[in-house]
This record gives C-alpha cells, structure tokens and sequence, in this order.
C-alpha cells in the first residue's frame, strides 16, 4: 500500500491550532505511508500539482487529504486524481478544520486529535476500492414549483434555452403577491404589468407547460429522471422532469398572532400589504394623522422570528411618501427600531420622506387600542425613555415576511431541508447558495430568506443558471455508493428485503437469495446493517472501513 | 510500576448522518462553536447504517459513549431509516441496560441547520460521562 498523505495549513486557519509541521513528520514514518508533506494550500494550484506530481512520481494508490471538511473542494480533488488516472473513490478525505481546528482552541489537543482523525481516515481508506461511476441520462425538463416573480424569470430563462420547462402554481393565477402590488419601488410601475410582461415571455412557447392550481403530489426518482405526479384540476397528471427549482415565496406575516396589534378588530389598523392593494377606498379626513409600525413580525425574537425581512422599511416609507403626496397637510409618524432603508437608493428615498415631513420616532410600541374618535398608539420612546400616547386616523402595520404555509410540505416531499426560521436551507451560505443538499434541486426567491423583488428575480435567474449547466450535458454521474450482495453468504432470510425503503432488493424464487437492483438503490446502507450473515455490503461503507474507523479513534489497533 | 492516573481523556465516538447531523457539525465548525476534543465523529450515508454492533465494538475498544445522530423522524433523506435505527437503538439500549451500561448510548435528532443543538447534544453527552467517569 502506497498512501499519500496531505495535511493542508489553510493559511492560519488550521495551523494556528494545530502543530501540522509535527503530523507530518509522525506520519512520514507510519507504515504503509509513502509521502506525508504539509502544505500552506493544498487546493491551490501549487498544491493540486505536488499532489499530481507525487502521484505520478511516487505511484501512490491511495490519497488522503486533511483539511477542510469533504463537501467543500470535493470534486476538486476528486478531478485531481481523475487526471492523474487514479480511481477518485481511492480519494480520503479528513475534515481537520471544521471538526478539529475550529472547535477547540488548544494546539496539544488538537494536535492530537487531528492524528486520530487522519489515523482512522488512513485506516479505513486501506480498505477502499476503485469504484466506477455510473453514467446515466438525463431528461432535459425543468419542474419549477411556484408561479411568482423567481419562478416566473426562471422559466423564461430555461424556455430561451430550449429546455422543456413545467411550472406548476398552486393558485388560479401567476404572478403571487408581485401581482396585487400597485406601485413598485423604485421603478414606480404596477405590479400586474410586470408580471404579464413576463407571462408574455412564456405563453405561446411550445416547451412550456403551464399548471395553475395545482399540487404536486408525488415526487419520486433521482437527479435527471424525477417522477413527478401532479394534481391539476383536470385530474392527476404524471410528468419527468431532470431538476426542479423551488420557489414557492413567502407568505405576509399575520399580525393576529400578537393580539396587542388589535388587527382584525377595527379596520383602521391594516397593513402595508392592505395599503398597496387597496389605498383609494380609505375613508380619510382631509388633514389625517396616521401611524406607521415598522419591524411587524421582524426582529421579535418573543414570536420567534429574529430575522430582518428587509422589504418591510422600504414598504413603510413607501407609505408614509404616498400620504404625503396625497395629503400635503396630513401627520405622518413613524415608529422604528432602525431604519435599515435596504436596496440600492433607499438611503436617499429615507431621506426624501423626512424632508417631505414625515416624522421619526424610535420606539416600542405596547398597544394599539381602537377607540371612539380614532385609534391610540401607546408605547415608549426609547430614545427619550418618556412613554405617549398618541391618537391616529390610520395605523398602518409594516409586515415582514414569513416562510411559505406549506414549507414543511415542499420540504417533506423534496426531502430538502429548513432552516431554523423554517425557510428552505441553502447547501452552503456563500459557496452553493441556490443549491440545495439534495442534487438537481434549486431554490430561488424568498422561500430562501426574505427577499425584495429585484432579488428574487435574480435568484430566479441564477438558479435556472445553473440547473441548465447541470441538465444540458445531457448525462450524469451517479455516486457508486450502492449494495452489492455475496451470493455465497446470503442465506435467503429476506430480511434485507422487508427493510429496503427503495424496494431495490429483489428475492430469485429459483436461487433462493437475494440480489440488488442498481439502478433502484438508494445507498442509506440499511440493509447492510440489517443482513445476520454479512452478505449485503454497502460500497464505501463496508463494514471492515467502519470498525477500522472505529479502532482507530479509539486507539486499540 | 507504571502509576496509573484516571487523567484518560473522555472519548466519545458519534456517528452521524451525512445530510443532517454531518451538515449540521460542519457548520458548527465553520461557526467557531467550541465543544470538547472527546468527541470524534464518523461519518455514515444515514443513521440507519449503523450496525448495533458498531455501537458494541466502539464501547468493548474503550470508547465512554457512543451516539447516533440522523435526521428528524419524518424527514429523513432515505424516507424512513430513521424509524429503523430508532428501533434498533430502543432495542440495544435494553440490552445494554442489562449490563448497566445503558448510559453510553445515545440516539437523538439534529437537522442540518441546527449547529447549536449538535453541540449543545454532544457537549451535554460528554459532560455527564464525565462527571460520572470522575466518580467512579
């Protein structure tokens, strides 16, 4: 056996707390090691060609890198040793960043942590296999799941590109809440015609199918070849699709969940969403006082939604400019935590509102209570630490954005994860920040985090980016990682079988044992967990490498 | 003679799910969340990969604790291994209480985005062992 090992400093981040100089050295004399070198990048170009040139020189048969953790830079090195025609599944990677050098702050115990870490990795990667890839086709169809502003872009893209797109939405009309908008900032235009210019882009088009009130409600398969049956108003209808992009919005914060709002109860106090859709029939009186809430249902870790929603301010500025405008006489007060004025020009449109009159007031609200002559807001300046109490025409509430109603829906059947504000979960914040852990599922717009429109747009567009960079090679890779049954020691017992979710494991009546269907098998391994006699073993997780694993770490080799 | 000194490191073996309780550690990592050097983590496709006897090796090898980690019931990537290693820990754990040693094994639930609760899980885990490792 001929191991490479590489042990890479990260700059500082992984050698400020653990003595790499002192691994490598230990590991140079390690049976069975043929190179150990320590390495300021190893993912940097110089570092990828000492890999190359010690697998060529040295002819290792097996790779192991110490550094960050496997989900990043793992096809890097993956294609590393491709080129250098070494099987990638003979590739080990040890995570000595995320679950060594970031955790702990001693150099000692680090130290001697990460060598128990890449002694368990060096072990089990003893027992690795070269292992083939499979190649399989992929249908060049895209299931884009919400019919709002990020879906809609998104399909206008992938139909340009000539791929046969699916949008489904769940109401009886595109657009979502764009749509009931009135007067979009900044570009000061109707939200209707927005989205009818980009319904425009997509009707007539032959590779679009357009599903509007209708559910998903099965989806099954892998990446490039997903099932689909879909719950239309026509009856069930089932579809392929190569990938999906999820974006299913948000839905507008309730403000009956805090009952010292009293929404609901007098329609005096409405929303900013109400306003835009509605702002002409409010029976004002010719110089009215109005009251605008910022921060409803944003930053109020009491209902558990800490997050900012971002678009709210804007809203609530777009408001109190839009009563100025029709009321040069009116009161307009403001009640804020902070103003954080977000897209581009909001700054500017913050100050402008100020000029133009309405008043700032850095406050928190206790309770609005609606009276006989109008409604009174009491609460506390936190700025002077003197409480008021102030009566209003019109109290409009500035309302965040929530996660989508059926988010743990889509989750549940996308097999995509949320995150602790129960919006969808990105795979990684900075590095996949479209993809989801699931391969060949993209989320896009707010259904992500809150999002303003522009934003979502671009999401839109940039998950449809990169789904089409997936689908249009027209093939795919798929993980190896499957079951694989030894005839001699099968018994017949079918446990396997009565275990196997995928249904993947097949019993032979004439043989009497069982076998694997390749292209059914999931890879969880639970079969080879189940299996008395050992027969079933899951590739890349064989037994032998998990108690390797296991002695290694616990040190009784 | 070699004193021998009770000074032995907690050591703590986890197995945890690639696409829940394995994200969800890395992000603690990349969040600089600290919890103790005893816990060492190995990664397996899905909670219900784990043999029992994994679980029996680890602790015969010296190992304080042993827990596995996977996905909320419910939303498990693989549709129900969860549900099959629940089984099969619940029934380990009788075992295990046999030889009053029930204490070493854990079985919980971390989801990708929950960073805090991994550590707070495997840091509250480490702690008790230890504790009841000293008073021994």
């Amino acid at each position: 056996m001929k191991t490479g090992i590489f042990i890479c400093h990260c700059g500082h981040n992984i050698k400020h707390t653990i003595d790499v100089k002192k691994l490598s050295q230990y590991f140079k004399k390690y049976p069975g090691v043929t190179v150990a070198e320590d390495y300021p990048f190893v993912c940097s170009e110089p570092g990828q060609d000492m890999i190359r040139d010690s697998i060529e020189k040295q002819g290792l048969d097996r790779v192991l890198i110490a550094s960050c953790t496997p989900s990043l830079h793992g096809e890097l090195f993956k294609d590393l040793l491709k080129k250098s025609d070494l099987n990638p599944f003979l590739l080990r990677r040890v995570s000595i960043r995320e679950h060594c050098s970031w955790v702990g702050d001693d150099l000692d115990i680090n130290t001697e942590k990460a060598r128990r870490l890449i002694l368990a990795g060096l072990y089990s990667a003893a027992h690795y296999v070269p292992l083939e890839e499979k190649v399989v086709e992929v249908t060049k169809s895209a299931l884009i799941v919400g019919g709002g502003v990020s879906g809609l872009s998104a399909a206008a893209f992938l139909s340009k590109m000539g791929m046969q797109v699916y949008l489904v939405e769940k109401e009886a009309e595109l657009g979502g809440h764009v749509r009931a908008l009135k007067d979009i900032w900044p570009a000061r235009r109707d939200g209707k015609e927005i989205i009818d210019e980009m319904v425009e882009e997509l009707t007539g088009k032959s590779n679009v199918e357009i599903f509007t009130s209708t559910t998903i409600s099965a989806f099954e398969g892998f990446f490039g070849n997903y099932e689909v049956t879909l719950n239309t108003p026509k009856g069930e209808k089932k579809l392929t699709a190569g990938g999906v992009i999820v974006a299913a919005g948000f839905s507008p914060f309730d403000p009956r969940i805090k009952p010292e709002l009293a929404y609901g109860k007098d329609k005096r106090i409405i929303t900013t969403l109400d306003f835009e859709r509605d702002s002409d029939s409010l029976s004002l009186p010719e110089n009215p006082r109005i009251a605008i809430l910022h921060c409803v249902g944003s930053r109020d870790e009491q209902i558990g939604k800490p997050y900012c929603s971002r678009v709210c301010c804007i809203n609530a500025l777009r408001v109190g400019d839009s009563i100025k405008e029709k009321y040069k006489d009116s009161y307009v007060e403001s009640f804020y935590m902070d103003v954080r004025a977000h897209p581009r020009g909001g700054e500017e449109f913050f100050e402008d509102t100020q000029e133009k009159g309405v008043l700032f007031t850095r406050s928190n609200i206790a309770e609005i209570v609606p009276g006989s002559k109008g409604v009174l807001v009491r609460g506390e300046d936190t700025l002077f630490n003197e409480f008021f109490e102030r009566e209003f025409d019109l109290v409009v509430l500035s309302i965040g954005m929530s996660p989508p109603v059926d988010n743990k829906l889509i989750a549940t059947l996308f097999k995509i994860t949320l995150d602790k504000d129960k919006f969808f979960l990105e795979a990684h914040i900075k590095l996949r920040p479209f993809d989801t852990a699931v391969k060949g599922i993209f989320i896009a717009g707010s259904c992500s985090g809150p999002k303003d429109i522009e934003e979502s747009i671009n999401h839109g567009r940039a998950s449809a980016v990169k789904l089409y960079g997936f689908l249009n090679l027209g093939y795919a890779f798929v993980d190896p990682f499957i079951s694989i049954v030894d005839p001699k020691r099968c018994s017949g017992c079918r446990m396997c079988e009565q275990a196997c979710v995928a249904k993947a494991i097949k019993y032979d009546e004439t043989k009497r044992i069982v076998h694997v269907e390749e292209a059914a098998c999931m890879g969880c391994g639970l079969c080879n967990s189940t299996c008395p006699s050992s027969a079933v073993t899951l590739k890349g997780y064989a037994d032998m490498i998990i108690d390797d694993e296991i002695s290694a770490l616990t040190e009784a080799i | 003679m070699v004193e021998v000194t009770n000074t032995k490191n907690t050591e703590i073996i986890g197995f945890a799910c690639s696409f829940c309780t394995f994200k969800a550690s890395e992000m603690a990592g990349s969040l600089r969340m600290k919890y103790p050097d005893g816990v060492k983590l190995i990664q397996v496709p899905c909670s219900s990969r784990v043999d029992p006897a994994f679980v029996i090796k680890a602790i015969f090898e010296g190992a304080d604790g042993v827990f596995v980690a996977g996905c909320h019931p419910g939303d498990c990537h693989f549709i129900k291994g969860n549900y099959f290693t629940r089984r099969k820990m619940a029934a380990l754990k009788e075992m295990f209480d046999v030889f009053s040693i029930k204490d070493k094994l854990r079985l919980f639930w971390v989801s990708a985005a929950e960073a805090r609760r991994f550590v707070e899980k495997v840091t509250g885990m480490h702690n008790e062992i230890k504790e009841k490792k000293n008073a021994e």
